[in-house]
């Protein structure tokens, strides 16, 4: 699963997920993307679940590019815990998507395939999304 | 193949307000310029603008812009600004030609033929989706054609393979355009074994030692709470 090698800080504040995405909104690299319509937290957990459903439905055609990272690490306190006493201890890692992150991206492997595969993917992830091909450039 | 027209108006109202009541009422703003041109704000029909964008390859198509039911000039889309998420289009550039006059533009790349390396089991990548070219306008190609049939599994083709008439080719030559990379085999997935406890990140640079220290304090000020 996705995580950071090397981190400047164990723990992160809360922080608030504001605007839309200015970068990272167009499809880059394949010819079919994922994109994210709300704003949200996707866990590594949920990444690789997206990953993994779309691998399987692939077989061995098409590549995948995973557009997000989950850098920022979340805390959670002990169950049955007074509050008070410190940050809590880090339970995992989310990236910070925002409406209109590209998300996925697939190339190699017919529209109807990767609008599927895409379906698959989205399933597993706690946001929104709507599907891009390239074809259809910004109006998908 | 016939020019597309595309009609505009000129527009009063620029910035931030005038664009917002522009979109409010269908319209998208626009501009147009060129050389010995100044720069005209108009507006364009979003239905008729989204129309023409879905049915051509807009980047390296001459289209007959017409301002204020005038003569027809040649155009070309220079930009076009979308929504970040929505199917909309919030600002286009066009640009007037003049005849005889080189244009750079973005020309799509055209797989053609069938790899064997594919055929074998390996995956075709277009690396280079569009080439740079500088030509002239009336004789902008459609599309780049790629030939792939001599790819076998970890051959790659280069722009510098490139075989284009009437045009300058000014995407750098070494730039990879296709590639037939081996299949990514997939794991044979072990039956979910515990899930291997995630290893903590190494903490970097001066975080680390504050954060020694920090929690150091916090201990020594614990114990002195419990002797108190």
């Amino acid at each position: 699963m996705l995580s950071p090698k090397r981190i400047k800080f164990r723990k992160q504040q809360k922080g608030r997920t504001r605007g839309i995405a200015s970068r990272g909104n167009r499809i880059a690299f394949g010819d079919y993307g994922l994109q994210a319509l709300e704003p949200g937290w996707i866990t590594n957990r949920q990444i690789e679940a997206a990953r993994v459903a779309m691998t399987r439905f692939l077989k061995r055609g098409g590549k995948i590019w995973i557009r997000i990272f989950p850098d920022k690490p979340v805390t959670r306190k002990p169950a049955e815990t007074r509050m008070g006493k410190g940050k809590g201890n880090l339970e995992g890692w989310v990236a910070v998507v925002r409406p209109g992150r590209v998300m996925f991206e697939l190339e190699g492997i017919p529209h109807d395939q990767a609008l599927v595969a895409m379906r698959l993917a989205s399933a597993k992830l706690p946001v929104k999304t709507r599907f891009l091909s390239r074809a259809a450039g910004g109006l998908s | 193949m016939l020019t597309p027209t595309l009609k505009a108006e000129t527009r009063d109202r620029v910035g931030k307000g005038g664009a917002h009541s522009l979109r409010r009422q269908g319209l998208v703003p626009a501009i147009v310029y060129g050389r010995a041109l100044d720069p005209q704000p108009v507006a364009v029909k979003s239905t008729e603008l989204e129309r023409l964008l879905t049915s051509i390859s807009w980047e390296n198509t001459l289209i007959d812009l017409q301002i204020d039911h005038g003569a027809p000039a040649k155009a070309l889309i220079r930009e076009v600004q979308f929504h970040p998420f929505k199917p909309e289009v919030l600002h286009v550039d066009f640009m007037q030609i003049r005849a005889g006059e080189k244009v750079e533009v973005e020309v799509p790349v055209r797989i053609v033929g069938a790899a064997p390396g594919v055929k074998a089991g390996g995956v075709l990548e277009l690396a280079l989706h569009s080439v740079r070219l500088r030509c002239d306008p009336a004789r902008i190609p459609e599309a780049v054609e790629v030939d792939v049939s001599a790819l076998e599994i970890g051959d790659s083709l280069h722009v510098s393979d490139l075989r284009v008439t009437d045009a300058e080719v000014l995407t750098e030559e070494t730039t990879t355009i296709a590639v037939v990379v081996p299949p990514t085999v997939q794991k044979v997935e072990e039956v979910v074994a515990a899930p291997a406890e995630e290893v903590e990140p190494e903490v970097v640079g001066r975080g680390k030692k504050e954060e020694e220290a920090a929690e150091a304090g916090e201990e020594e000020e614990e114990e002195e709470e419990e002797e108190e």
